[in-house]
């Protein structure tokens, strides 16, 4: 029950909050107190209380008293309304519908299928025809594809790329450094681009044999610091 | 018409089978409209509000019998709605994934969205002012502003100090009027 006194204390609670309101926002505090806008669905404050019970029956419950509730007697007792709808259906189907698909399901049936019985289980399959032919399909890809590998592993011998390079003539070798645009000259070589080959003098002799001494002489004067090794 | 009953009368029947459900369902129609305001003004929308409205009277149901009364009913189902609201943010926040900025975007949407909504209304701004600000900060505001609560309640509520409560308020009411007469 609320008490004069109670309504005064009130007030001057609301007055102290005001004053106080009106020294910290002087427009919020001038203004007096807003209301809120907000507004809450009719009939919401009426209903919570009974809702919020049914809820806490139904956990309490563990789901055992709601269970036992059917269906329509659930409904009835929510909305007599949505109870007296339940069994009106606004929707229609086109006249015989379903007794053409008891029709339509039983052709369905009646396609041959053939039944293939699992080995070492009494469980029996049906494989219709177009999931054979994929079957066949699979397999002879597969055979095929290990046909070409084992063809490709036994005819085509891997040979020495070194060996190869030795063939080729030096035009070939200038056209194909122009066209792959690969710059090389001697002062761009580092030891992380080239690996060092330790050669003795027969195979150097080999190497430089059909070279004239003129251009070994030249070729001596670019590189005056260079040890006898070959990069 | 009957008379009221006291809360530490319905607590009594509450402890009593038999009257039990009697008394709760008192306890819910005495506070319910205080608590769903409270509730509302923070989250904005009826639906969420009304979720954490069951969510708190079913911790209520679950607890009551072990409230021991130290506190006043009223401060105490306050603090569970508070916690409840704050809770139900932070769920919101990490089912979006988004930003604390989002959230608030999303509440001011959910603002200007409503039915009765006018931009030029004072009492509009205010709410949209009020979405700015820092959750807990909001909670001070509103139950200072608009449910009169003295700064010691509040702290029991919180569990903040009434100086911290009343250093809040000002700020969220400096934050409010820059918003309102700036928008």
């Amino acid at each position: 029950m609320i008490t004069v006194q109670g309504l005064i204390d009130a007030m001057e609670g609301r007055n102290e909050i005001l004053t106080e309101l009106l020294e910290i926002a002087p427009f919020l505090g001038k203004e007096g107190a807003l209301k809120v806008p907000y507004v809450a669905p009719a009939g919401y404050f009426e209903d919570f209380a009974d809702i919020l019970m049914y809820r806490i029956r139904f956990e309490a419950d563990g789901f055992g008293e709601i269970n036992n509730v059917s269906s329509p007697e659930e409904i009835a007792e929510f909305s007599p309304l949505l109870a007296g709808l339940k069994n009106k259906n606004p929707y229609q189907v086109p006249t015989g519908y379903f007794q053409n698909l008891n029709t339509k399901v039983r052709v369905v049936e009646n396609i041959p299928t053939k039944l293939v019985t699992i080995p070492g289980s009494n469980r029996t399959r049906k494989i219709s025809f177009p999931m054979k032919i994929v079957r066949y399909a699979a397999a002879a890809c597969i055979i095929g594809m290990i046909g070409i590998t084992t063809f490709n592993l036994t005819h085509h011998q891997i040979s020495d790329p070194i060996n190869g390079l030795t063939t080729v003539s030096d035009q070939d070798m200038a056209n194909y450094l122009d066209i792959d645009d690969v710059h090389w000259t001697p002062e761009n070589t580092s030891s992380l681009e080239t690996s060092t080959v330790n050669l003795s003098d027969n195979d150097i002799h080999d190497l430089l044999g059909s070279v004239p001494d003129v251009e070994l002489e030249q070729y001596s004067l670019l590189l005056p610091e260079q040890k006898p090794s070959v990069n | 018409m009957a008379e009221k009953r006291t809360d530490t009368e319905l607590l009594a029947l509450f402890r009593e089978p038999a009257t039990k459900e009697k008394a709760f369902t008192e306890i819910v129609k005495k506070y319910q409209e205080r608590l769903y305001w409270h509730i509302r003004r923070m989250l904005v929308d009826h639906d969420d509000s009304n979720d954490v409205m069951q969510n708190v009277f079913i911790r209520v149901w679950n607890a009551l019998s072990g409230f021991r009364e130290d506190a006043q009913l009223f401060t105490w189902l306050y603090r569970i709605a508070t916690n409840e609201c704050l809770t139900f943010i932070e769920q919101q926040k990490k089912k979006a994934t988004t930003s604390l900025n989002d959230i608030e975007s999303g509440l001011s949407n959910k603002i200007r969205a409503d039915k009765d909504f006018d931009a030029n209304k004072l009492e509009w701004k205010l709410q949209l002012a009020i979405q700015q600000l820092p959750e807990k900060q909001r909670v001070v505001f509103t139950l200072r502003y608009y449910d009169d609560m003295p700064y010691e309640e509040m702290s029991r509520i919180l569990d903040t100090s009434a100086g911290a409560l009343k250093a809040s308020y000002h700020h969220a009411a400096k934050k409010i009027e820059d918003f309102i007469l700036n928008h």
